[in-house]
């Protein structure tokens, strides 16, 4: 059953079980069938739900009071035992027919309202996406992410060693079986009609797919033993590159194409939604090991398998860990030169995929459910202003022998009125909302789940709705049932005197709007100066006018090392022919694009105990320190005489050279990357020390990184980099000609200006910032309405001894610091709490922060300024015009 | 009188028995989807249109390709009657329209 069909059944419920009984299942089905023939689009389905919804809740309201009178006739005694609810529908028409009396009040209602349940709609849908949304596996919660630790290292959730992997596949028992991916995805250059392809692929074991549980939608999966055979050549589609590139036909299982430079075979598509482990995928490939492979030491000393396992039917987890531990033991003893210290965890799929947007969820939920009491606390002081304008109305209803209870319920329903009108219009945001985060970010748990408003979200926004109905609801209520009736009406006059008590509640609910705003507003600007802090931080390199396009080698025309490097020697060449190119150079990864691998090393004549642990790589060559403006600070450059047949070279960066060789120079040492470096390892001469260039993001320090030269560590994928005359993407059609007359058939992976990839580093940050900033602003325009409202009402309430005291010579600058006397107060009370509850709760960003602290003191000032101006201004503005009102008119007005 | 909804599902009932999906469907055929009741209001019409004596559930089967598990609608002599007198009345009004020219009157009349 859908979400949405639950959700029908849930308002179904409220209608009288004789009903139920006689017509349910019918209109289930007359809406199911409806619901099919409205068709996809979200906007439709969305209007159509709406209006059903609203039927149900109707058709409930109607037939347990005396409005559907002879359909009730099912069972009349369901009636009587509803009595109390006589007469509500009358309400809900005096209730409509009074908002629709004061417009004003009731757009300005529904828009607040609108604004926060919007927000809330769209961060829940996010959450729910990653919190609760099933995965689109068969039994998800037996799938378990396996990962190695290890102490020396720092490493918590690293990749695993394949030959690690495969030990515990076949060791652990309460592993149904276990498959592994690569945390990489690889292009893959496929050959269609003579036409360069490139295509995103992931390398994955033979049983990957048996052990999420998918199906292929034509043809199969990969078989274990698919996993082994190198010139096997089997690939599997995903449903849309079958769709883009093979036309949707199913007879492409089986046919034969070159993908990588292999001829290789089609076995299976994958259905529609699959793109498991990242929403990139495109198509898988068998990893295409030997069973040679698992005696080799660099089997088991390089990690980039991410394992993933299925456990037993009647295995619990904490077994599983249990036996995972004991063979994690084993391998350390069996292979002390790389398992020494090497651990290995376990942890619900789920967890594993949510881990990095967890944190920063929680957050905007938090922000998100203040934003909507904030809300809710300006739309009670909308209401309590207007019901201030009311009273004489309420109390002459009191009068005329209406029961309290009575009263207040006709309240209690024109607030749900706007509340339902705020949660129609709330869910239409909330979309929009989804739309935008989608767009902004590559959110969506990768390959596993989409960010979509579903019965779920809709639910909330319904609850979210009742609640802050009833919230906002509750001070008028309160106010009318407990009011005195002989009073207001006495008092008579315009009907502005909202006696003092009304004052004090419209007063207290300011203090919390303020309280309330400077803490998001507080957030906003932590968050704000963090980015601006992050962004002025030099990542180490020049990002402006570089452009870096991804070519690959393939291994068909360009076997081996000398003909990859005479590839990319001509291409450089004929790159920097061009007039609009200035220099080019090579790179294996690109600078903040994450570290390629790491090791640990050893330098010539160290004791066996000292080991430098978890420096990283990166190849390059001379003109990628060019290109990128990377100063050498001591030593030499890479030059052309440092080729394969040469001594070995390597280049470090400062941060290295600081934490290996403190006291000690550096340059003239010989390194290799082993634990335990002797004759048979390969030795590097280090020739020279570079700057620092930030690997991960602007805000992570810069670590100790080595480089090798592309002469003598050749590689076939390699990130060209360019420094251009011209913005750096309108030179790509040269790049693209200069690449053709060189080779037509190798494609261009991906291209993008180094500042790109510069922003993308900070993208997570930058998601936050737009959505916490958007919500201070709202938060900031809230409490100034509130302010201003209660200002303006107190003015109002004051006209006459305003007139007074104008008519005996005061001066209007005394009677404005009178008004803003108590405006002063009351912003003043909900700053201080406001400041007081900030120093809580910013803790919850800390992990987000940047550069300062969770209660930096700078924001906290800024803040406190930005706020009290606006307040100060939201009620000066009424003051002055209360002031500038004519005595004699002010004093006639009565 | 009889309410506008309750005359439309009359009217739509009119020429054969129908299930509450079927009456929808005859309405948005003839007056388009925005005249289609929710399906809350449909039955709650329908109840209140049986408690009435306008339609009465059909006792027979209808026909061999229609779904059987379906509750079906019939018009009784009693609805069809309160179907003429209201279009008679509607008749006369619109009638009286064309006579102030709010309504332009059709070509072929």
């Amino acid at each position: 059953m859908s979400a949405n069909e639950r959700l029908f059944r849930l308002l179904l419920r409220l209608v009288p079980e004789s009903f139920r009984e006689r017509h349910g299942e019918e209109m289930l089905e007359t809406h199911r069938l409806r619901l099919r023939d409205v068709g996809d689009r979200t906007m439709s389905r969305l209007a159509f739900l709406v209006r059903e919804s609203w039927g149900v809740l109707w058709l409930a309201v109607r037939l347990r009071t005396g409005g559907g009178r002879a359909a009730r006739s099912a069972r009349p005694a369901s009636v009587q035992r509803m009595g109390m609810l006589d007469g509500m529908v009358q309400d809900v028409r005096f209730g409509a027919r009074t908002l629709r009396r004061s417009p004003g009040y009731a757009l300005l209602a529904v828009i607040v309202l609108a604004l926060g349940i919007g927000a809330s709609t769209a961060i829940f849908s996010a959450a729910n996406a990653f919190f609760f949304r099933p995965l689109p596996f068969a039994d998800a919660d037996r799938l378990v992410m396996l990962y190695e630790t290890n102490p020396e290292y720092g490493w918590t959730d690293q990749t695993a060693a394949p030959a690690n992997f495969l030990d515990w596949r076949e060791q652990v028992s309460a592993f149904d079986d276990v498959a592994a991916y690569s945390s990489f995805i690889d292009d893959a250059s496929y050959v269609l009609d003579g036409e360069p392809v490139l295509l995103a692929a992931s390398a994955v074991t033979g049983n990957f797919f048996d052990v999420l549980g998918v199906r292929a939608a034509h043809g199969r999966g990969f078989r274990w033993d698919e996993t082994w055979a190198p010139g096997a050549g089997v690939v599997v589609l995903s449903h849309r590159v079958w769709m883009t590139h093979f036309g949707g036909d199913p007879g492409v299982v089986g046919r034969m194409y070159e993908i990588g430079g292999r001829p290789t075979q089609v076995v299976g598509v994958m259905p529609d939604g699959f793109s498991f482990p990242s929403s990139e995928t495109e198509l898988w490939l068998p990893w295409g090991w030997t069973p040679a492979n698992r005696d080799e030491v660099w089997f088991r000393r390089a990690h980039f398998v991410r394992p993933i396992a299925r456990l037993a039917s009647e295995a619990t987890p904490a077994r599983a860990a249990a036996e995972l531990d004991v063979v994690v033991e084993r391998l350390q003893r069996a292979y002390p030169e790389t398992n020494s210290v090497m651990g290995a965890g376990m942890m619900p799929l789920r967890d594993f995929l949510i881990r990095d947007v967890r944190r920063p969820l929680l957050i905007l939920f938090g922000a998100v459910v203040l934003l909507l009491l904030l809300a809710c606390a300006n739309v009670a002081n909308l209401t309590l202003v207007r019901g201030a304008e009311r009273g004489r109305e309420i109390a002459l209803r009191h009068a005329l022998g209406a029961g309290r209870l009575r009263v207040a319920r006709q309240l209690l329903i024109e607030n749900l009125l706007l509340a339902l009108a705020g949660g129609a219009l709330g869910i239409a945001l909330g979309w929009a909302g989804v739309r935008a985060l989608a767009a902004l970010t590559q959110l969506g748990i990768d390959g596993a789940t989409t960010i979509a408003l579903d019965g779920r979200v809709i639910l909330f926004t319904l609850a979210a709705t009742l609640a802050s109905g009833i919230l906002f609801g509750l001070a008028p209520v309160m106010r009318a049932t407990t009011g005195r009736i002989h009073g207001t009406i006495i008092e008579g006059g315009t009907g502005a005197s909202a006696g003092r008590s009304g004052l004090r509640t419209v007063r207290a609910l300011v203090t919390v709007e303020v309280t309330l705003a400077l803490l998001l507003t507080m957030a906003a600007g932590l968050v704000m100066r963090s980015f601006l802090l992050m962004r002025s931080v030099d990542p180490g390199f020049r990002t402006e006018g570089v452009l870096a396009v991804q070519i690959t080698a393939p291994s068909a025309r360009y076997p081996g090392r000398d003909e990859v490097l005479a590839f990319q020697d001509r291409l450089a060449a004929a790159l920097e022919a061009r007039p609009d190119i200035e220099r080019a150079g090579f790179v294996a990864r690109l600078p903040l694009d994450g570290p390629s691998w790491s090791s640990q090393f050893q330098a010539r004549g160290w004791p066996p105990d000292r080991i430098g642990f978890e420096i990283l790589h990166r190849r390059a060559d001379a003109g990628y320190f060019d290109v990128l403006e990377i100063p050498l600070v001591r030593g030499r450059m890479f030059e052309p005489r440092d080729r394969g047949d040469a001594p070995l070279v390597v280049l470090i960066n400062e941060t290295f050279a600081r934490e290996h060789f403190p006291g000690e120079d550096p340059i003239g040492q010989r390194i290799a990357f082993d634990r335990a470096a002797d004759e048979r390892s390969t030795w590097y001469e280090i020739i020279g020390i570079v700057a620092d260039q930030h690997q991960l993001s602007p805000g992570v320090p810069a670590r100790a990184e080595v480089f090798e030269h592309r002469y003598q560590d050749w590689w076939r994928g390699a990130w060209v980099v360019m420094r251009t005359r011209a913005e750096p993407m309108s030179v790509l059609p040269t790049v693209r000609a200069a690449l053709r007359e060189i080779d037509p058939l190798v494609p261009i992976a991906e291209a993008q200006p180094l500042r790109d990839v510069w922003r993308a580093s900070m993208a997570r940050e930058e998601f936050i910032l737009v959505l916490l900033g958007a919500f201070g602003v709202v938060a900031l325009l809230l409490a100034t309405v509130g302010v201003y409202a209660v200002t303006a009402q107190a003015a109002r309430r004051r006209t006459r001894e305003i007139g007074i005291r104008m008519a005996l010579g005061a001066r209007s600058a005394d009677v404005i610091t009178l008004m803003l006397r108590h405006s002063l107060v009351m912003v003043g009370a909900g700053l201080a709490a406001g400041l007081a509850l900030s120093l809580v709760a910013n803790r919850a960003l800390g992990s987000v922060l940047y550069g300062i602290a969770p209660n930096d003191p700078v924001t906290t000032v800024i803040v406190v300024l930005v706020l009290s101006a606006v307040a100060a201004v939201a009620s000066y503005v009424p003051a002055r015009t209360a002031t500038s009102v004519d005595p004699v008119r002010s004093l006639k007005q009565e | 009188m009889i309410t506008p909804l309750t005359y439309t599902i009359l009217l739509a009932l009119a020429d054969g028995d129908r299930h509450g999906y079927g009456i929808i469907k005859e309405i948005e055929a003839r007056l388009g989807p925005a005249a289609a009741p929710s399906t809350g209001a449909l039955y709650l019409a329908l109840q209140r249109m049986e408690n009435e004596g306008l339609v009465t559930e059909s006792p027979a089967l209808p026909g061999p390709d229609e779904d059987a598990r379906r509750r079906y609608y019939r018009i009784t002599r009693r609805g069809r009657e309160a179907v003429r007198t209201e279009s008679a009345r509607l008749a006369a009004l619109v009638e009286t329209a064309r006579q102030k020219k709010l309504l332009p009157r059709r070509a072929d009349a």
